[in-house]
């Protein structure tokens, strides 16, 4: 029961430019943290080039996942935690739902994951009558509103503290205030209570780190120490690709990731999280399992085209910088990934025609290949992506997305390709845009496909000899 | 144990990952090839410039770190020695009020460091109770076990302060490290609303490579490994999630004081 809204893509984005909050909210958010982000880069150590250096790290990690995922997991075992491999969403939701329902689990709190928002975990768990309790303060009230998160790091970005007051009125009975703290403080005090009362704590992972065997967790709250220290049992997923192979690298990717996703030199709480608490620790989980999920990723990783987006460690960056996101916000992508890591990932996990609108609607400026802390190269799989839909692609199984469109740019690649031909085309135009309305030497309407081209502005009229001709005539 | 048998939904993963690699019928690649280590080395290397170091460059450490500490909100007290940051605490536990409840209560790590702060006596002057969170036996049984866990989670629960040491304390991010082992639970950085730390002088390293170094290359950490939880603390809890307003005490403590014992 995975949720996926990418054909409504252009309704939504339509819905969001008209929301005045949301656009405010946005753009105070791009304008705050993209160049914060930017100055921290400069700032490194080791100098900004630290990102490219990170892109090798990755890719390097990448091509030998099979050897990290091993030897992460023996590690893991060694010290009495589980290692699951599912090979689909439903695979890593049922192995959990087994492990739930052996403890005969009725609680779980969360922490904010964003690949279990990919495989619809909090539906299927609810589902089976297990109460499921999101504890990021963005993700909490996210969820009393019945929503979904909008941002990667900051899920509620879209609601006002207006917004907020009204729904803990609502929902948690206090009376209505906008004071932040005050509201804070409520939800503190809610969530307190779940924490104690839970039996199974579920998280993500930032970053595994193979050497040691360690998954890591990252909150500013705290809310993912409390979930995966209170509770007897902790649950972690993971997205098969984000391990890396040694705690030297770790720190590198690392330090990148707290400054790609908040401009931080360091998050408030991070956990190296490696097994079980053992019998003699007074505290934390009597259970570890760590549940790794491919849901796609190996489909991308045997295209050497797209096997870069692996390298994402989903730290938000480029959605910071976005100016598509920036205008249309989280929700019209339709998945759990938003922003242009959303554009290229979203349409590889769930098909490329079904999300073919992600991909086209992002505008190739490249900004989010400059914020992106690992340099991945979106623009480039954007365009790759658009070829597959313009050409169709067997082995991605994508139906070209419009026969006519393919016609017409051949025979514009035909026109094009002689001089003669050329300005016969021109003169052609020159005699057909008598019929066209305008004026001033203005068209302001198209005829047929190519009206899109006028319907926001005018085009300029063919003159009725070309440059090159008039060139010509003045030298003889 | 390393060697259990693999489960099959491993050893079918895995084959998709080499398949799409390309390498499925080549022979297993070795971990230690994937391992830079050039990079390694950068690392070990910062540890002569540690071990080097005079008390005047630990001191503008301690600097720095007070320097990190003030954005975040993170009270850095130096005190010259541990009767002084006894006192210090005893004088803090005083003037803080319970979030939670009426009753005032504090628990603490069995830790040789916090043991020393001896707050056990100087708070039962003024009716403070001070619970520790003592190592069980390692032939406890399971209802022990159990027992002894639901007595450490009421304690922390009941406690609106909780006292730890540290391993580490790296001074360019304000950042508190500390390994899991027994008798340190880690329930007492994290339910009560203060948290108090207690670090030597000499616990300070300068940044984050300085701490993986040490973790990475120091014999005994190294022997010893992450454990199966090493927690970064860096200032007390925070949320900006409501309008961007930043408000400290999400869910872990809204106030984090780390004394730094200087002699
Ligand atoms: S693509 Fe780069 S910037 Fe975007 S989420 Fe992934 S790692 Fe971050």
């Amino acid at each position: 029961m995975v949720l996926i809204n990418t054909e409504k893509y252009i309704a939504e984005a339509k819905e969001a430019m008209k929301d005045s909050n949301l656009q405010k909210a946005l753009s105070s958010f791009q304008h705050r943290i993209g160049p914060a982000t930017a100055a921290t880069y400069q700032k490194l150590p080791e100098g900004p080039e630290l990102r490219l250096k990170a892109h090798d790290m990755r890719m390097r990690a990448i091509e030998n996942l099979d050897v990290l995922l091993e030897v992460l997991a023996d590690n893991i075992h060694r010290r009495g935690g589980r290692v699951f491999f599912a090979a689909t969403a439903k695979e890593a939701v049922d192995y959990c739902l087994q492990v739930a329902h052996q403890h005969r689990v009725k609680k779980i709190v969360k922490g904010k994951s964003m690949v279990t928002e990919e495989i619809g975990f909090n539906e299927a768990l609810i589902a089976a009558g297990i109460e499921v309790t999101e504890t990021d303060l963005g993700e909490y009230i996210i969820q009393l509103a019945r929503e979904h998160p909008s941002h990667i790091i900051a899920p509620a970005i879209h609601k006002t503290r207006k917004d907020i007051g009204r729904l803990f009125a609502d929902k948690l009975g206090i009376p209505y205030t906008d004071d932040p703290p005050t509201l804070t403080q409520a939800a503190r005090k809610a969530l307190r209570a779940k924490f104690m009362a839970a039996d199974m704590g579920v998280s993500g992972c930032n970053l595994a780190c193979a050497e040691t065997g360690h998954i890591t967790t990252v909150s500013n709250e705290g809310n993912i120490r409390m979930s995966t220290t209170l509770p007897p049992i902790h649950v972690a997923f993971m997205g098969m690709e984000r391990v890396v192979a040694s705690l030297e690298e770790h720190d590198i990717l690392f330090r990148l990731l707290a400054r790609g996703a908040a401009a931080q030199n360091m998050a408030g709480y991070v956990s190296y999280v490696g097994g079980p608490a053992t019998s003699d620790q007074s505290d934390g989980p009597q259970e570890f399992h760590l549940i790794i999920i491919d849901n796609g990723r190996s489909r991308i990783l045997a295209d050497v085209e797209f096997r870069e987006m692996l390298c994402c460690i989903r730290c938000a960056a480029c959605l910071n910088v976005c100016p598509v996101y920036g205008k249309i916000g989280g929700h019209a992508y339709g998945f759990a990934y938003s922003g242009p890591v959303g554009a290229v990932v979203t349409p590889l996990l769930v098909g490329i025609n079904r999300a073919k609108d992600l991909c086209q609607g992002e505008t190739l400026c490249g900004a989010c290949q400059d914020a992106c802390p690992v340099n991945i190269d979106i623009p480039r799989m954007l365009l790759a992506l658009r070829a597959k839909l313009a050409d169709g692609d067997k082995d991605w199984n994508v139906v070209r997305n419009s026969l006519a469109e393919k016609v017409a740019f051949q025979f514009w690649a035909w026109v094009i390709s002689k001089r003669a031909r050329y300005d016969r085309f021109l003169q052609l135009g020159y005699l057909a845009q008598k019929w066209m309305p305008g004026a001033d030497g203005m068209i302001s309407r198209l005829p047929l496909a190519l009206h899109g081209w006028t319907r926001s502005r005018d085009i300029k009229s063919v003159a009725k000899a070309s440059f090159k001709k008039r060139w010509q005539n003045r030298q003889s | 144990m390393t060697d259990q048998p693999k489960s099959s939904d491993q050893v079918r993963f895995l084959d998709t990952i080499r398949a799409a690699l390309g390498r499925a019928d080549a022979p297993p690649v070795d971990f230690q090839s994937v391992i830079d280590n050039d990079l390694e080395k950068t690392y070990k290397d910062a540890l002569a410039a540690i071990a080097n170091r005079t008390v005047d460059q630990k001191k503008e450490l301690l600097k720095n770190l007070e320097q990190a500490a003030q954005p975040l909100n993170l009270k850095v007290k130096p005190v010259k020695d541990i009767q002084t940051a006894s006192a210090s605490i005893a004088e803090l536990v005083q003037s803080k009020q319970p979030e939670w409840g009426t009753h005032k209560q504090v628990v603490a790590w069995q830790h040789p460091l916090v043991e020393k702060l001896d707050l056990t006596a100087l708070l039962a002057e003024h009716n403070i109770p001070v619970v520790f969170t003592e190592q069980l036996s390692e032939a406890a049984t399971a209802e022990k076990i159990e027992k002894h866990r639901r007595q450490v989670r009421q304690s922390c629960e009941d406690a609106f302060i909780g006292v730890t040491a540290a391993d580490f304390c790296v001074a360019e991010t304000a950042t508190l490290v500390m390994k899991t082992r027994p008798g340190c639970a880690r329930s007492v950085s994290l339910v009560p609303s203060i948290h108090v730390a207690v670090i030597k002088l000499s616990q300070i390293v300068s940044n984050l490579k300085e701490l993986y170094a040490h973790l990475s290359w120091d014999f005994t950490h190294k022997a010893e490994g992450l454990t199966n939880c090493m927690t970064f603390i860096s200032g007390p809890s925070k949320t900006a999630d409501i309008e961007f307003t930043m408000v400290h005490g999400a869910h872990g403590p809204r106030e984090v004081y780390i004394y730094v014992i200087t002699d």
